[in-house]
C-alpha cells in the first residue's frame, strides 16, 4: 500500500492578509444583544419578577408574618371590592392622576416655551427648573409638608401678611385642600420632566415653518395653537403619558403629606395597597389592590400611544 | 406615638447638626429672638421637624416618633440602680444580632448598647445591636421573615401578633420570668399571648402609659388648674379655653398612632369596644355611637381642622408651642421640654385616663414586643438575653427616665419612690406620681380581648380615627360612621379568623 499524500500548498489570495480579523465586537447581532442585555436583565429582575410575584400573592393568603403560599382564588379580590375605602381610593387615584396630568402638560408646555427662549441667565433658570425633578421625592415632599404645616406654614404666613387670610388654612386637614395640595406637589415635581420632553419637541420644529407663519402675519397665539402645538402634540402626549403613569403609580406624595387622610380623602390605590399589605399585614389583599392598577395603566398607555401614532400618521 | 420633640435650648448654637451614636442627627437649635418663653420659634419648629421628618422621609414614611433624639437631657439626681447578672442556664456561644427601635429617650440607647455588650462579653456571645426608626421596624421584620434570614431578636413597640406563624413560642421564657419575678402584668400578657393557639408570640417585659398632658397655665384660667378629670370636663374646659384664647384641644383625628390611641381611650370610656373578651366584633353599639357623638361635639366646640393633618409629632409640638391645651401622649415630650425650656416643662402637667360614662381607660402608649424569628441562628442566646434584660428592668426604667415601666412590677420596687420624687428634676417632684396607678387605667389595644392580628390591622389601617373623623367632619352621621367601621372590622376579623389566629 502506498500512502499517497497530496499536500496542498496554501494559495495566497491577493488582499486577504490585509483584511482585519472579525471579532465578536464587530458582529452587529451580538453587539445589539450585548447592549440590550443589561436592560433586559434589569427589567426582568426588578420589574418582571416582582410583577409575577404580585400576581402570585394576589391569589394567595400570604401575610407579612406567614410567607407560606396557599392558593385562594379570587377571594382577595372579592374582599377588596367589598371594601368602601378601595373604591374611594380608586376615585381619588383617578382625580389625582387626571388633574395632575392636565396641569403637568399645561405647565410643562409653558415652561418649555420659556426654556427655549433666549434670555440672560437661561442656564441658571434651567438648572432651577430641573431641581424639583432631581431632588429625591421623599425629601422634596417633606419640604412641602413643612410648607403646608397646620401651625407653622410659611405659605399661610405669607398669605396672612398679604391680608388674604385671617387664620391658617390648614391645607392638609381638610379634604378639599388636602387633595389640592397633593395634586399641586405632584404637579410641581413632574412639570420639569414634561418641560424637558416638550422642549425636545419644540427645538425639533424646523425654523422655516415658524418663519413662514410669521411672514404670513400669524401672531404669537395663532402660531402657538396652529403651528407649535399641532407639531409637538405627539411629544406632548408622551409627556402626558409619563406624567399619568408616574402619578397613577405614585404613593410617596400622598403618603408623606397626608398618609391618605383626612378620612381617606387622599388615599390612592398605591398607598391603600401599602396600608393593607404591609402595615395591615395582609400581603395578599395588598397585592390584589396593587394589581388593580395594572389593567388600568395598560389600557391608558395603549390608548395614548395609539393616539400618538394616529397623530404621527396624520 | 411620637414623643420626643426637639425644643431649642437657650444659649446653644442654632441649627447645629450633631450626629448621635446611631448615625441619626441631633439638631440643637437656639432660642429664636422672636420666640417667647412659652412658645416655640419657627426655626425651632423647622429644626425639630427636620429631624423628625428627615428620619422618616428616608423610608418614605412620616413619623414624628422616629429617632427623635433630644436637646439637653434631664439630669438624674439619684443613683442609678445596680445591674445584676445571672449565669445562663446553658453555655452560650456564637453571635446574636438584635434589631430594635431608637428609643424616644436617647439616654436609654446609650445605656442599652453598653449593657448588651457587657453581657455578651460575660457569656461569650458576640452581640450586634441595630437601632432603627421605630416605624421602619415592622417593614424590616416583614422583609426578614419573608426572606427567612436576618436578626435573631427583633423588638417593636406595638403589637406584633401577625408574625406568630414565623416566630418561636416564648412560653418557656415567660414561664421562667414568672417563676423568678411573680405574675406578669395582665396588660403585657394580653399583648403577647394568643388564647386561640395558646402561644406567646412575643415576650413583653415592659410598657409605657398614655396619660393626658395639659398646659396648667391655660386650664387655670378656666378654673381647672388640675386639668380635666372626665371627658365632659375636657369638652367644657377645652371649649372655654378655645373661646377665650383661641387655643384648641389636641385630640388627633388623623391616620397616625396617637389618634388611634386617643380613639380607643374615648371608645372604652363610653363603654364601647372593637371586640369583646371572646374576640367577637361588637363595635356597632349604642355606646360607640355615643362616643362618636361626643367626639363630634369636641371637634366642633374645642378643636380645629389641624387635628386631621397631624403626624405623630404634631400634638407634642402643638402642646409645647402653646398651640394646644390638652393632648394624649407619654411623658417623653415633657422630658425634652424640661431639658430645653424649663418654663414650658414646668407648665406641662399630667392627668390619668379621663372618666367617661362607663369607665376611665387609656390605651398603652408603648408595649414592648420581643420576637425571635424561626430563622434565628442563636435562639438560646436571644432568650437568655431577654431574661437578663428583664432582670435589669430597674436600670431600663431609670435610663429611660421613667418612660419604660416594668411588665413584672416586683422587679422595680423603687418605682413608686421615683414617681413620688422624680430623679430627673420634675417640678413639683411628684409630678408623675399619678403613674403609680397607671396599670389600673391602662388597657391593651384589643381591650377587653387580646391584641390579635385583626386588632393590629384595624389599628394600622386607621379604622377608628376614620370613624370618629367622618362623623366629626359631617361626612357621615355618627350611626353611619359606626356602621361603616363595624363593617370593615367584621371583614378584617373574618379574614384573620380564617387563618386560625383570631377566636370568636
Amino acid at each position: 500500500m502506498t500512502d499517497a499524500r497530496t499536500e496542498t500548498e496554501p494559495v495566497a489570495v491577493p488582499g486577504e492578509a490585509a483584511r482585519p480579523k472579525v471579532g465578536l465586537a464587530d458582529r452587529d447581532g451580538f453587539l445589539a444583544w450585548a447592549m440590550l442585555l443589561p436592560s433586559v436583565v434589569y427589567i426582568a429582575a426588578l420589574v418582571g419578577v416582582p410583577f409575577l410575584l404580585a400576581v402570585a400573592f394576589a391569589f394567595s393568603d400570604v401575610t407579612t408574618g406567614d410567607p407560606s403560599f396557599d392558593f385562594v382564588g379570587f377571594r382577595n379580590f372579592t374582599a377588596v371590592f367589598d371594601d368602601g375605602v378601595f373604591w374611594r381610593a380608586l376615585r381619588n387615584t383617578l382625580v389625582f392622576t387626571l388633574a395632575s396630568m392636565a396641569l403637568i402638560v399645561v405647565f410643562g408646555k409653558i415652561l418649555a416655551n420659556i426654556l427655549v427662549a433666549e434670555f440672560r441667565g437661561k442656564w441658571f433658570v434651567r438648572f432651577l427648573v430641573l431641581l424639583p425633578w432631581t431632588t429625591p421625592v421623599s425629601l422634596s415632599t417633606i419640604s412641602w409638608l413643612w410648607f403646608l404645616d397646620s401651625i407653622y406654614s410659611p405659605v399661610d404666613w405669607v398669605l396672612r401678611h398679604l391680608g388674604l387670610i385671617d387664620g391658617n388654612v390648614v391645607w392638609l386637614g381638610r379634604p378639599g385642600t388636602a387633595m389640592a395640595s397633593v395634586i399641586a406637589v405632584q404637579t410641581w415635581r413632574l412639570t420639569p420632566l414634561a418641560a424637558v420632553i416638550v422642549m425636545a419637541g419644540l427645538v425639533a420644529i424646523p425654523r422655516d415653518v415658524d418663519e413662514a407663519a410669521r411672514i404670513d402675519g400669524a401672531g404669537f397665539w395663532r402660531r402657538m395653537f396652529e403651528v407649535t402645538i399641532p407639531l409637538t402634540l405627539p411629544v406632548i402626549a408622551v409627556a402626558g403619558l409619563f406624567g399619568a403613569i408616574m402619578t397613577f403609580t405614585d404613593m410617596t406624595v400622598p403618603f408623606v403629606l397626608t398618609r391618605g387622610g383626612p378620612t381617606h380623602s387622599t388615599d390612592v390605590l398605591a398607598s391603600w395597597a401599602y396600608f393593607r399589605g404591609i402595615e395591615g399585614g395582609d400581603v395578599g389583599q395588598g397585592a390584589a389592590i396593587a394589581l388593580f392598577l395594572f389593567p388600568l395603566l395598560l389600557a391608558g398607555a395603549v390608548a395614548i400611544l395609539r393616539a400618538v401614532r394616529r397623530l404621527e400618521a396624520g | 406615638m411620637a414623643d420626643r420633640l426637639n425644643v431649642p435650648p437657650a444659649g446653644t448654637a442654632p441649627d447645629t447638626p450633631t450626629p448621635d451614636s446611631h448615625g441619626t442627627s441631633t439638631i440643637r437649635g437656639g432660642t429664636s429672638p422672636h420666640s417667647d418663653s412659652h412658645g416655640i420659634s419657627r426655626r425651632g419648629f423647622l429644626s425639630s421637624s427636620a429631624l423628625t421628618a428627615g428620619a422618616a422621609g428616608a423610608a418614605g414614611l412620616l413619623a414624628g416618633c422616629a429617632s427623635e433624639s433630644s436637646g439637653p437631657q434631664a439630669k438624674g439626681t439619684g443613683d442609678a440602680p445596680k445591674e445584676v447578672f445571672t449565669s445562663p442556664a446553658k453555655k452560650l456561644s456564637g453571635s446574636l444580632s438584635i434589631l430594635m427601635w431608637s428609643h424616644f429617650v436617647p439616654r436609654h440607647d446609650k445605656w442599652f448598647d453598653k449593657f448588651v455588650a457587657d453581657w455578651g462579653k460575660k457569656v461569650g456571645v458576640d452581640v450586634r445591636v441595630d437601632h432603627i426608626n421605630t416605624v421602619d421596624v415592622p417593614r424590616r421584620a416583614a422583609s426578614e421573615i419573608q426572606a427567612g434570614r436576618g436578626h435573631d431578636l427583633i423588638q417593636h413597640i406595638a403589637p406584633f401578633s401577625q408574625y406568630e406563624p414565623s416566630v418561636l413560642d416564648m412560653t418557656d421564657v415567660v414561664q421562667e420570668a414568672n417563676r423568678r419575678w411573680g405574675q406578669q402584668l395582665e396588660l403585657c400578657r394580653r399583648s403577647s399571648f394568643n388564647p386561640n393557639t395558646k402561644r406567646f408570640y412575643c415576650y413583653c417585659p415592659g410598657w409605657s402609659p398614655d396619660p393626658g398632658d395639659f398646659r396648667k397655665s391655660m386650664w387655670s384660667k378656666v378654673g381647672m388648674p388640675n386639668g380635666p378629670a372626665s371627658w365632659e370636663d375636657l369638652l367644657r374646659g377645652a371649649a372655654e379655653i378655645k373661646r377665650r384664647t383661641g387655643v384648641p384641644c389636641g385630640i388627633g383625628l388623623s391616620p397616625e398612632s396617637d389618634s388611634n390611641m386617643a380613639a380607643r381611650a374615648l371608645l372604652w370610656s363610653y363603654g364601647g369596644a372593637v371586640q369583646d373578651e371572646n374576640e367577637k366584633v361588637v363595635l356597632n353599639s349604642d355606646a360607640t355611637v355615643a362616643a362618636v357623638e361626643y367626639m363630634t361635639r369636641l371637634f366642633k366646640e374645642a378643636e380645629t381642622s389641624e387635628v386631621f393633618s397631624w403626624v405623630p409629632a404634631s400634638n407634642n409640638q402643638a402642646l409645647i408651642a402653646g398651640k394646644s391645651s390638652y393632648i394624649l401622649n407619654s411623658i417623653s415630650a415633657w422630658r425634652t421640654a424640661m431639658g430645653a425650656n424649663r418654663a414650658i416643662g414646668d407648665d406641662i402637667f399630667f392627668v390619668p385616663a379621663l372618666r367617661g360614662p362607663k369607665a376611665s381607660l387609656a390605651a398603652q402608649h408603648v408595649i414592648q414586643q420581643w420576637i425571635v424569628p424561626k430563622h434565628a441562628g442563636n435562639p438560646d442566646a436571644a432568650k437568655e438575653f431577654l431574661l437578663h434584660y428583664t432582670a435589669n428592668f430597674p436600670a431600663v426604667t431609670y435610663n429611660s427616665e421613667l418612660y419604660d415601666l416594668p411588665g413584672w412590677p416586683s422587679l422595680v420596687p423603687q418605682l413608686d419612690g421615683w414617681l413620688d420624687h422624680d430623679p430627673w428634676g420634675a417640678k413639683p417632684a411628684n409630678k408623675l406620681s399619678l403613674l403609680k396607678t397607671a396599670t389600673s387605667w391602662t388597657a391593651n389595644i384589643g381591650y377587653p380581648g387580646p391584641s390579635n392580628p385583626a386588632i393590629g390591622e384595624i389599628f394600622n389601617t386607621n379604622v377608628l380615627p376614620t370613624m370618629f373623623g367622618r362623623a366629626a367632619r359631617g361626612q357621615a352621621s355618627p350611626k353611619q360612621a359606626v356602621a361603616e367601621a363595624a363593617g370593615r372590622a367584621d371583614a378584617i376579623f373574618k379574614n384573620w379568623r380564617g387563618r386560625g389566629l383570631v377566636g370568636g
